[in-house]
């Protein structure tokens, strides 16, 4: 990655896992700066002039989000959305587990500018490294008086307690983490009221990405305009049929194509197919989007969306309906039941896929699907995992309604099945 | 601050499809649609609960926001502007309902809800013509049944959550829940249990689908072939609103009726579902007369013909040779009917309503009710319950309750048992049987700020640092209450309780009585109450005993199973020449009288009953008499006319206004509160001994299996064999386990029980339900003896047999003594 | 089954790491379900009363996520991530290798208790697509040869 790299010059290798490399590294110099030499406000200044945007999918501006924190309020929270769910995005682990104490750092600079005196990092069930690696962090800093009381002699505190998920990706929605770090069901709260103003036990609460908070050191240790001038940068989870998947740390607006380049290119004598720039819940684009810029407003433009980053590229090997079905299958497996539209709409969508796949496809269905997934749009639903299935749906209606209609008519596939290129046990 | 005018509270305009409408801040969208008309659907939105937005059957668009809203949630802002009828919104509306359909069967015609059901109205309202779902319907095991009442379809469901909240918010028991997630979702008990709550019924009233269904209703009739009659519960005495339901001179259900005041738009099960006892083939259905020593079928004629006769001769040998017991279960009317023959005609000042009171009780110094509305409870701060199971004994005051702790009220009990709300409960003081007293004693002396006696707290089985605290609160909160319970007051050795409960109420603290049930608030207020040097219910039965009553007539009581003695009736009833029974049923003590008269049910009568706030509340004929039953007013023209005294039997409204001639304020609808406490006890805070190494306490519980109850089939499984509760430990040490057979003897008698372990009752209590008529807890007691020792002896499974036998049948056989 | 002391012990402990006891909810399942090995109805039971929650409330929750097992489960858990990443690189073919191999369906439990087979949703390693867990570890690109030879790696423990 070399010296412009932010955050992955501290995973490479076995990473900055204890506090010394760590700190060999300038490790919590930028806290300490934040705390003994800025106030609180500075601080939010700083890291909304960087143009730091949430890494978590929705995208909103850092410092914006801390602003909503009502200042006198007594206690708050800050909540680490560490839950990772969402389908080919493996960013937040890898900072977690080769690089936990960046997430510390991130935590308490966040803490000391909204002033909580609390955090809680919410990782997912399956994250056994990430949580075993954070909780030494947090125990080593803790040590060090980088956390716990009197943080470097100023008078802020702050605790660090970290917490599992037990299986369930709308965990990962801030409302529906919420109410399980509250020992409930994950299903998503009604807005407003707003997690800045009533979010964990009713108190004012900031949630942000495990990568969001990672950002940060480096925005006070640089500055806003130096942050900003690298890209801003963005860490890219590229997965599918690339040769090198993984994840890059690149400016927003690298193009797509130079993107699956750095990923090693498809495999010798495969052609480009589609991809979905934002996992899973984004618009599948084609070849026509190559030189898109993967950043907010151009995939906007595209139909689409940068959401987690997470591109997702499918060569000629692709069977469409296949790929989209699967995806479908994913939300109805993880619609948390709440609301009508994502629960049912979910069901029947992959009712309808069973029997296409099945041979059973009626050329109506195609209409039907997208009725079904119309009813999805648009605020039906309650939360936004509903809104995320239309996308790719939709998309691939338009783009490959052939593949549709040849499931249909022949009732089999005639795209080779994907079967991966084997390169050996990790 | 002096008194300022309270100012309008502000308002905010909004425009909905066009027209515009002005409601109180805060007011959704929804709710300002109604006020104009435009009903915007609906399903897991109920305006008793807060606003989820799950079901999304609402969705309405507002200009300049992107997305749908909805409007059960949606809160309206000054100048929005909402759509809430536009083809989209049509089209996103129409298309959630079509989701609903999708997983939801075709058995309207076979479903109890067929005809009342939102889903159905809906869907033929919105629903497009034909689903274009052709896919496998999601399928769950056909309906099952969570207990005696309530059966559930999963496959109907359309997952609006109204059942489960209402546990979590409104009931606070969690009865059902949400399992699985997603398509998988369903709405049951865990591992589909029998649902434990005492509201269940709420939930089928909830249900906007046919998923929760009344298993007593079960296609018993269709909405529109009953007749909806408005009356009043007559089982707890907190009289809530309900509707009969009635179908070919049958109540084929009861139903919540709106009473903001009462029970708002609930029941509890016992008034839901303890009905079916009106049309039970027991009920009596003409007069018996005593001959040779067995009770035969008579005219009415010659039976009143007998009463009158013993009233004449008795009227010769002097005045006040006539006790008159009961009362709860009449009407106003009629209790106002049998005073004034009793007292007027009769000439006896001998009469009682408390039949079911000790000797000595601090119950008959006092008028029993509450001193406050049951809506005063939610404004309140600070409730303490004293030896009242509120739960059990008045299950829609600990709704008022309920709501009173989400506002941040602090529910205290001082009990000798764990209340199954015990979650709510800010504190609960477990104290030694019959040590209630005692301990509100400590408490008032902390809220005046004197010394606490550490140690009797300790031997009471109290910390006093939970005391000073919850005194404390007292001395700060707003409407403090206290609620004296039938527990505390029957089982105190003294009337101390009362000198401690009158401090308290001069510390500012509002004390209710909470004793009674049906009607005997009203019964009391027309005066079935001893007159000028009349007998108390206890006196009575000893007077009677002791030969100096000719005739005891007995009127809608059952003393041979409530008095709380093994043999005060018996005596009573061997050394009196005449006893005359009005009851529904041939009652125990039915059985051992001269004449039995049959008695009209609280669903075949018009008049008024009182509830425990003294809310005058009308009940109506719903149902045809069975048989020959008339009403006890009716009886006593009868009876007068034969005595020489001519009596209109007026309709029930001239009744009612000749007692509102004599009664102060008595009007329908009225609330009559008893006057504060007054009065001056000694305060013999002491400690009662302690009987025994095993103190039997009479549960109150609210399924029981009482002369109605037990005849109400639902009701009776619910409360279950007649059982003792122990506490596992106890349970060990003596050598009995869940379930076994064992015998309960005390000095006075023995009952056969089956065995309940629970750790609500502490080590060293045996704990018995007060009614079961086939196995009578009086059977054991002793009324000079306000805590009485037992013992527990194991059954062998090879005589089980028999006495099991004895214990389930109606009648006690050798049971007891 | 009863709880062990200890894990009593460590669910109590919990409680103090929440400003609310039901917080500890999760976290105290897991205890449990390590201590247990799976969740009985009488395990779910007691920890209800010792969070002092409804039974009904815990049983709930238990319900919503994927891994709280109110079955029992074998003593190691595949978790064959069949997700986008996977299913593009033959999720599906090492699937058909592991149901050969364990002469089981996805969610079913080999005979000798020594596996259960979960078909998963994306496990956030999708640079070792087509990937699965085992237990705590995770094991990609896999191939044909390699599922054979994890199996046989876990089969003894
Ligand atoms: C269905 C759903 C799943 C989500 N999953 C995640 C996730 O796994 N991790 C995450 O950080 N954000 C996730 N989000 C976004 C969060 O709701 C929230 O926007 C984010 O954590 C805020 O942090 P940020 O501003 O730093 O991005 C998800 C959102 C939705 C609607
Ligand atoms: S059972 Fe009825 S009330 Fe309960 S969630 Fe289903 S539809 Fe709603
Ligand atoms: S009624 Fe508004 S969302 Fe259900």
């Amino acid at each position: 990655m070399g010296a412009e790299s932010i955050l992955l010059r501290f995973t490479e290798g076995e990473g900055a896992v204890d506090l010394e490399t760590y700190r060999q590294a300038g490790g919590y110099e930028a806290a300490r700066r934040a705390l003994t030499t800025l106030a609180p406000d500075s601080v939010i200044d700083i890291v909304e002039q960087s143009g730091l945007r949430g890494k978590g999918g929705a995208g909103f501006p850092t410092g914006r989000k801390w602003k909503f924190i009502p200042k006198g309020a007594p206690v708050k929270y800050v909540v680490v959305n560490g839950d990772e769910a969402e389908p080919c995005t493996f960013k937040d682990h890898l900072l977690l587990e080769r690089a936990p104490h960046l997430l510390v750092e991130g935590i308490v600079i966040a803490s000391y500018a909204v002033g909580a005196q609390r955090a809680y990092v919410y990782v997912r069930r399956e994250g056994y490294l990430a949580r075993e690696r954070l909780e030494a962090a947090v125990a080593a800093a803790e040590q060090a008086g980088f956390l716990g009381d009197r943080i470097f002699g100023t008078d802020f505190s702050l605790r660090v307690v970290v917490h599992t998920g037990a299986g369930a990706y709308i965990a990962g929605e801030e409302s529906a983490l919420l109410e399980s770090l509250e020992g409930r069901r994950a299903m998503p709260r009604a807005r407003p009221p707003f997690p800045a103003i009533a979010g964990l036990y009713g108190k004012p609460t900031v949630i942000n990405n495990v990568e969001t908070l990672c950002h940060v050191p480096a925005v006070i240790h640089l500055g806003p305009e130096a942050y900003s001038a690298l890209g801003p940068p963005a860490l890219f989870s590229v997965s599918g049929h690339v040769r090198r998947p993984g994840i890059y740390e690149l400016p927003l607006g690298t193009r797509m194509r130079a993107l699956i380049e750095t990923a090693g290119g498809l495999r010798p004598g495969r052609r480009f197919k589609a991809a979905f720039p934002g996992g899973s819940s984004s618009a599948i684009l084609t070849d026509a989007h190559l030189d898109v810029p993967m950043d907010y407003e151009p995939l906007k433009q595209a139909g689409s969306m940068l959401g987690s980053a997470s591109l997702i590229v499918m060569d000629d090997s692709t069977c469409m309906v296949r790929t989209v079905a699967r995806a479908v299958a994913f939300y109805k497996e993880e619609s948390c039941g709440k609301c009508t539209p994502c629960r049912e709409g979910t069901y029947w969508l992959s009712q309808v896929f069973k029997r296409i796949l099945g041979g059973q496809g009626r050329l109506e269905d195609l209409e039907l699907l997208a009725h079904i997934s119309r009813g999805m749009k648009g605020g039906t639903c309650f939360c936004l995992l509903g809104d995320s299935v239309p996308p790719a749906l939709e998309a691939s209606l338009k783009h490959f309604r052939h593949e549709y209609e040849h499931h249909i008519r022949t009732g089999r596939c005639d795209v080779e099945e994907g079967v991966g290129v084997a390169v050996g046990v990790a | 601050m002096g008194q300022r005018a309270p100012a309008d509270p502000p308002t905010v305009t909004i425009t909905i499809d066009g027209r515009p409408v002005t409601v109180p801040q805060g007011t959704t969208v929804w709710h300002a649609a109604q006020s104009i008309g435009i009903d915007i659907p609906i399903f897991c939105y109920h305006d008793r609960m807060p606003p989820l937005g799950a079901c999304r059957q609402c969705l309405v668009r507002v200009e300049k926001q992107p997305r749908f809203q909805t409007s059960c949630t949606l809160v309206a802002e000054p100048g929005m502007v909402v759509s809430a009828t536009t083809p989209d919104v049509r089209e996103a509306q129409e298309m959630i309902l079509e989701y609903l359909l999708i997983n939801h069967p075709l058995d309207c015609p076979i479903c109890d809800k067929g005809g009342e059901c939102p889903l159905q109205d809906q869907a033929y309202l919105y629903g497009p013509g034909r689903s274009r779902f052709i896919e496998r319907k999601r399928d769950f095991a056909k309906p099952v049944s969570l207990g005696p009442l309530l059966v559930l379809d999963r496959e109907r469901c359309v997952l609006c959550w109204r059942c489960v909240r209402f546990g979590e918010i409104v009931a606070g028991d969690h009865a059902l829940k949400g399992f699985e997630r997603g398509p998988e979702s369903e709405i049951n008990t865990p591992f589909t249990q029998p649902v434990e709550s005492k509201f269940i019924g709420n939930t089928i009233s909830i249900c906007p689908v046919g998923a929760l269904t009344s298993r007593t209703y079960r296609f018993v009739s269709r909405p529109w072939d009953n007749a909806a009659v408005p009356s009043i519960c007559n089982h707890c005495g907190l009289g809530c609103a309900i509707w009969l339901d009635v179908r070919d001179e049958t109540i084929a259900r009861v139903r919540p009726r709106e009473h903001r005041a009462v029970n708002d738009v609930w029941l509890c099960d016992l008034g839901q579902f303890g009905h079916e006892w009106v049309g039970s083939r027991d009920r009596l259905t003409h007069p018996l007369i005593r001959r040779e020593g067995a009770l035969v079928e008579s005219s009415w004629a010659e039976a009143l013909d007998l009463i009158a006769a013993a009233l004449e001769t008795s009227r010769r040998l002097g005045p006040g040779r006539v006790g008159v017991l009961g009362g709860a279960r009449l009407s106003n009317e009629d209790a106002y009917l049998v005073r004034r023959f009793f007292r007027e005609v009769v000439g006896t000042p001998h009469l009682d309503h408390r039949t079911d009171a000790r000797p000595g009780s601090p119950s008959l110094e006092i008028p029993w009710g509450m001193r406050a509305p049951l809506e005063a409870i939610a404004s309140s701060s600070l409730l303490l319950l004293v030896g009242c199971d509120v739960a059990e004994e008045y299950p829609i005051a600990w709704l008022w309750m309920k709501r009173a702790v989400d506002r941040g009220a602090q529910l205290c009990a001082i009990t000798p048992t764990h209340l199954d709300i015990e979650p709510h409960l800010f504190a609960t003081l477990v104290v030694a049987p019959g040590a209630e007293g005692a301990v509100l004693a400590q408490v008032a002396a902390a809220v005046e700020g004197r010394q606490l006696d550490e140690a009797l707290l300790q031997s009471a089985g109290v910390e006093p640092a939970t005391v000073r605290p919850l005194a404390e609160r007292m001395r700060t909160a707003t409407r403090p209450m206290l609620f004296l319970g039938r527990g505390a007051l029957e089982r105190a050795a003294g009337v101390g309780l009362l000198a401690s409960a009158l401090r308290l109420q001069a510390a500012g603290c509002i004390v209710h009585v909470m004793r009674g049930k049906g009607n005997a608030v009203g019964a009391a207020l027309m005066g079935l109450l001893p007159g000028p040097s009349g007998w108390t219910a206890p006196e009575i039965l000893r007077q009677g005993a002791a030969g100096e009553l000719d005739v005891l007539y007995v009127a809608g009581a059952d003393p041979a199973t409530e008095v709380p003695d093994a043999s005060a009736w018996s005596a009573a009833r061997q050394s009196t020449a005449f006893v005359v029974v009005q009851e529904c049923f041939l009652t125990e003590t039915a059985r051992d009288a001269d004449v039995v008269l049959p008695a009209l049910a609280y669903a075949e009568k018009d008049g008024t009953v009182c509830n425990l706030e003294g809310r005058v509340q009308r009940i109506q004929a719903a149902v045809r008499a069975s048989g020959e039953a008339r009403s006890e007013g009716q009886v006593m023209a009868d009876l007068a006319r034969r005595l020489g005294v001519e009596w209109s039997a007026g309709s029930w409204e001239e009744i009612f206004q000749d007692a509102a001639a004599e009664i102060p304020g008595l009007a329908e609808g009225a609330v009559l509160s008893p006057p504060p406490l007054a009065g001056s006890w000694s305060a013999d805070g002491g400690l009662p001994a302690r009987p025994g190494d095993l103190v039997l306490l009479t549960g109150e519980r609210l399924f029981d299996r009482g002369s109605m109850t037990g005849r109400s089939p639902a009701i009776a499984e619910l409360a279950g064999a007649p059982s003792v509760w122990l506490h596992p430990g106890e349970a060990a040490a003596r050598g009995v386990g869940e379930g076994s057979l064992a015998e309960v003897r005390s000095a006075h008698g023995r009952l056969v029980l089956r065995v309940r372990l629970t750790d609500r009752v502490p080590r060293g209590v045996a704990s018995v339900p007060r009614s079961d008529d086939a196995v009578p807890v009086i059977r054991l007691l002793n009324w000079e003896a306000p805590l009485l020792a037992v013992t527990l002896h194991p059954l062998h499974p090879a005589t089980e047999g028999p006495e099991e036998a004895a214990a389930a049948s109606p009648r006690a056989g050798e049971n007891g003594t | 089954m009863a709880l062990a002391a200890e894990a009593q012990e460590r669910i109590r402990a919990l409680v103090d790491r929440y400003e609310h006891r039901q917080s500890a909810l999760l976290p105290a399942l897991f205890v449990a379900q390590e201590a247990v090995g799976f969740l009985p109805p009488e395990t779910l039971a007691e920890v209800a009363s010792l969070l002092e929650l409804p039974p009904s409330e815990v049983i709930s929750v238990a319900s919503f996520y994927r891994l709280f097992f109110l079955e029992p489960v074998g003593r190691h858990l595949i978790l064959l991530c069949t997700n986008l990443a996977c299913h593009l690189n033959g999720a599906e073919a090492i699937g058909r290798r592991l149901e050969e191999r364990l002469g089981i369906g996805p969610g079913q439990t080999t005979p000798d208790g020594a596996f259960t087979l979960r078909e998963s949703e994306c496990l956030a390693a999708c640079a070792l697509a087509p990937m699965m867990m085992v237990d705590r570890e995770r094991f990609g690109p896999l191939t044909a040869a390699g599922v054979d030879e994890i199996l046989d790696r876990h089969r003894g423990r």
